[in-house]
């Protein structure tokens, strides 16, 4: 391969990538707008997502690659089947671990957070074993350079990659149409801004909240789900790595920033598939990682938000 | 008598264990000695977590740290020149405190403005690089086109880890093959750690750190320096697992990167949540309840359920493993803890903070005496006596001060001479920009223009807890205490910036720092007797009435020795006869003191009646200056504040 062919193939890895760490950035954001909680579970909510997804194509008797009609029908309906799963689920875990602890101090949902997430992987190390599960492969996946357009390059494009920018894509304008027209994105954005104005003016906030839980776990599932059908591998403790970087991504971004975490996702998802390249991949966590904290360190409100004041 | 029994019994079930383990045949030696290890561990945490209340979800890095500095001094696997000495061990272990009290530095050093979960996050990242970094540093190899500068260095080991590892040297212990040994070196080396905590905990540095946890801000412009006082805690909380580490190493003669994985920093703030952050004997309960747990319940408990099933015949049962749900039983433990008993088995129990009107009540109840210039304690009218000597006549001056928050001009040219020993009054409509003034003067804010000097010096750049040293001490229109902290406890972090006793004097406690923390509690004392609070010494700020907590404020704020007096609003929410025993308190502060006060107030009575001068500011602006009955004609001020006539304005 040239060297620009394994940049350009990089780059698209780190496409692919960083579109699952942005939805899952988001639900992280989205959560932490309303109620400054690192929901450090969310990342083991998007494991569970790829491995509730797998039980719903076992359910629906899908074993192998899906062709014609039953991609539109079964593909969509698993989608809808997963985000809803782990959109309750979502809820399910503020219900029992953050809500009875709203006015309490700041870290103690953050602790209640880290041993959900405990909770979360052990269930699944318990469920699937120890051992990373296969995926079956589901999505077809056709080498699109050469088969639809015959060009000969060492660059390797699949369907699979398209599945992932179009499920992605529209998922976001989706939650960006959600968040920015309608009545309920209105009252999540007035209760991330201040929680007790928003009660007074006759917002529900704790049904906001939910609501807030509900498009977040929704989100990781689709997340769980296209990253399984791209890499058909799973892992009981892949929930906790790619939470951390989804996370750093929604840091990057400017926490409770929407945009930012989507961008914050992409920007990582490059960051980590050149760094695999042209570092190594032994050293990948820890450049991430570096990144976090300098983000954190010089620009804590990441690279959209502003520094909020703090009143005396 | 049987409290004094209580530690006699302890040491000598302590000192005879080993004997009856052996005696018995139990070999539990090892793993208690092992319990032990982690227990100290969890209490450097808890330095980190419970005092200072510094999130730290990264811990595992500086017993890291602490386990390869040991191996890496005192193995032959670099060719350390320490290996093979008989005294390697016990200069190590010094070395490998050391090594991780600086990298607690390091990484305290940068992350000291960013609070809180932001901070967690920080010590989540470093306790992840740290492992990579072992690991990947075990085979470097550096190639720049053809060119490999470096091929194949080992630095630490690897994946394989470090092996073996020296062991510790006396004369006659055999540490080689029997666990007693080890067993009694751990114990020294947790009784002196503990020993050493426990008088840090009550020295003017435990205060600050607990300053900080309950209030940063308050703390600040308490005298306490926020980021010097961070950076000990996470040296020190280091250097605590840099000991742990390295007895660890020693003892289990290998070290690999894997022991020391998010995990064990997740186990470690268990145990300090699940019994009590902050307190000693909570954590050391905690830490040994976990250790039992993972090593005797889950395993016993397995054989149990295993021979159950045998016995009525369930397979699922009998092949059942408890020990694989080790990580989800401690995050069922850290959610049970937080729902159930957030302040651990062995926290201290407290209710909500009742927010507003209950409080008021209260101190209808129990109005307080009114304070007697008589019992102005004396070390501060001494303070008096030497301060007034200064040869400036006014303390303060303030020039063209500006500050603007996006479009809107908060403070525009504001120039304001406090002549010493004057009671200056600041009023104006809520919003004109008078606590803004207050921010900048004692540092929370920066000017965007203008000058401020105090005593001839120029308050440019200075941190609040630096302008506090210089004498300017401040109240806070919404009260901010210690909530967690005792009254007595509050004004004693007021004197912090008084006091100098160092880690080395808090610990070792030589003639002059016991004189000096014996002093610094009489002047808290007095300090308490005069402001009518002295039978609430030992009570937490929290349950203190509203009327009592704005006097605590002030006592804290006397507690740092000022000259210059800063009171946002102190009648705030007081009833009528506790605003006039306020009153006449500020007068004698001033009269006996030779205090000058700046006074924001609402409450026109009392600033007509004590004020020397008033300034009144009007968005953001000194639209007039002058007596209160020169103040109270101003055309300006009737027109932009008294012109619909006197209306009291609602307190938040």
């Amino acid at each position: 391969m040239e060297w620009w062919e394994v940049l350009v193939q990089q780059t698209i890895n780190g496409l692919t990538r960083g579109a699952v760490f942005a939805l899952i950035a988001l639900g992280y954001t989205m959560v932490y707008g309303i109620i400054e909680l690192i929901n450090f579970a969310h990342g083991d909510v998007f494991m569970l997502g790829l491995f509730i997804s797998l039980s719903w194509f076992a359910l629906l008797g899908v074993t192998k690659t899906l062709t014609g009609w039953q991609l539109v029908t079964m593909l969509p309906l698993v989608f809808l089947l997963t985000m809803l799963s782990t959109a309750i689920l979502n809820v399910a875990i503020d219900r029992v671990a953050y809500r009875p602890l709203r006015r309490s101090t700041r870290l103690a949902p953050l602790i209640t957070a880290i041993g959900v997430s405990f909770m979360l992987e052990n269930v699944a190390l318990l469920w699937k074993g120890p051992a990373p599960i296969s995926y079956p492969d589901v999505f077809p996946s056709v080498d699109i350079l050469r088969e639809w357009f015959g060009i000969d390059s060492a660059i390797f494009v699949t369907t699979k990659d398209l599945l992932v920018v179009g499920a992605t894509i529209p998922l976001m304008l989706a939650l960006n149409y959600f968040v920015a027209r309608t009545r309920w994105g209105k009252a999540m954005r007035a209760t991330a801004q201040d929680r007790e104005t928003a009660q007074a003016m006759g917002i529900d906030v704790e049904r906001t909240i939910l609501l807030t839980f509900f498009v977040g776990g929704a989100l990781a599932g689709a997340a769980g789900l296209i990253q399984g059908m791209y890499y058909n591998i799973g892992q009981w403790w892949m929930g906790y790595q790619a939470g951390l970087r989804a996370f750093t991504a929604a840091v990057l971004g400017g926490i409770g920033n929407m945009p930012g975490a989507a961008l914050g996702g992409f920007f990582i998802g490059f960051l980590s598939a050149w760094s695999d390249q042209y570092i190594s991949a032994r050293w990948t966590n820890a450049i991430v990682f570096s990144i976090l904290i300098l983000v954190l360190v010089f620009r804590p409100h990441g690279l959209l938000g502003s520094r909020p004041a703090e009143k005396v | 008598m049987r409290r004094a029994l209580r530690w006699p019994a302890l040491v000598a079930v302590l000192l005879v264990y080993p004997f009856v383990d052996r005696g018995l045949g139990l070999q539990t030696v090892h793993a208690v000695s092992d319990g032990m290890i982690y227990v100290l561990l969890a209490l450097g945490l808890n330095i980190v977590v419970g005092y200072a209340g510094l999130l730290d979800l990264g811990y595992a890095a500086f017993f890291a740290i602490g386990a390869y500095a040991m191996g890496l001094l005192n193995s032959p696997l670099l060719g350390s020149p320490l290996y093979g000495h008989p005294w390697s061990f016990w200069l190590c272990i010094w070395l490998a405190a050391a090594m991780s009290a600086l990298l607690g530095l390091a990484i305290g050093a940068p992350t000291l403005r960013v609070r809180g979960d932001y901070l967690a996050i920080i010590t989540l990242g470093f306790g992840e690089i740290i492992p990579v970094a072992i690991r990947n540093l075990g085979d470097i190899t550096l190639e720049i086109g053809g060119w490999r500068p470096i091929e194949r260095l080992n630095l630490t080991g690897g994946e394989n880890g470090v092996n073996p590892i020296g062991r510790p040297y006396l004369p006659g212990v055999p540490f080689e093959t029997d666990p007693v040994p080890w067993y009694f070196l751990i114990l020294v080396i947790g009784a002196a750690s503990l020993w050493a905590m426990n008088r840090l905990r009550d020295s003017r540095l435990g205060r600050a750190w607990m300053a900080i946890r309950e209030d940063e801000t308050a703390a600040d412009c308490t005298g306490v320096n926020p980021i010097s006082t961070k950076l000990l805690a996470f040296a020190l909380g280091a250097s605590f697992s840099g000991f742990a580490g390295s007895v660890y190493a020693a003892k289990l003669q290998a070290i690999t990167p894997g022991a020391f994985e998010f995990q064990v920093s997740i186990m470690l703030l268990c145990m300090v949540v699940l019994g009590g952050a902050g307190s000693l004997k909570g954590v050391i309960l905690g830490g040994m309840l976990i250790t039992i747990f993972d090593r005797v319940v889950l395993s016993q408990t397995t054989f149990f359920v295993r021979w159950i099933g045998r016995a009525v015949g369930v397979p699922a049962l009998v092949s059942a493993d408890l020990t694989l749900w080790r990580w989800f039983f401690f995050g069922l433990g850290l959610v049970l803890v937080m729902l159930l008993r957030p302040e651990g088995l062995a926290g201290r129990r407290v209710r909500p903070i009742v927010v507003g009107g209950d409080d008021l009540g209260d101190s209808h109840v129990e109005p307080a005496p009114a304070p007697r210039v008589d019992a102005l304690p004396g070390w501060l009218r001494d303070r008096a006596a030497r301060g007034g000597a200064s040869a400036t006549a006014s303390i303060l001056e303030v020039q063209g001060v500006t500050r603007r928050f996006g479009g809107v001009v908060a403070l525009n040219e504001v120039d304001l001479v406090v002549p010493r020993g004057a009671i200056i009054g600041l009023i104006g409509p809520n919003g004109a920009g008078k606590t803004t003034f207050f921010n900048i003067v004692t540092g929370l804010i920066r000017p965007d223009a203008g000058r401020l000097v105090f005593e001839g010096a120029s308050l440019a750049g200075l941190r609040p807890n630096a302008i506090v040293r210089r004498g300017i001490a401040r109240t806070f229109q919404s009260i901010r205490l210690f909530p967690e902290m005792s009254v007595l406890e509050n004004v004693l972090v007021g004197e912090h910036c008084r006091l100098g006793a160092t880690v080395a004097g808090a610990v070792l406690r030589p003639p002059g720092v016991v004189a000096e923390e014996l002093r610094a509690r009489d002047r808290a004392r007095e300090l308490l007797a005069f402001i009518g609070l002295d039978g609430k010494a030992h009570d937490l700020a929290r349950n203190l009435p509203y009327g009592d907590q704005r006097r605590l404020e002030i006592a804290r704020a006397l507690a740092t020795e000022p000259r210059l007096l800063l009171l946002d609003e102190p009648t705030a929410g007081m009833n009528p006869r506790e605003t006039e025993t306020l009153t006449v308190l500020i007068g004698s502060l001033r009269r006996e003191l030779d205090l000058t006060i700046l006074l924001i107030e609402h409450d026109m009575e009392v600033v007509m009646g004590i004020s020397d001068q008033i300034t009144v500011l009007d968005y953001g602006v000194r639209i007039a200056e002058g007596s209160p009955a020169e103040i109270q004609r101003h055309p300006r001020v009737i027109e932009a504040y008294l012109g619909t006539g006197y209306e009291p304005e609602p307190h938040a």
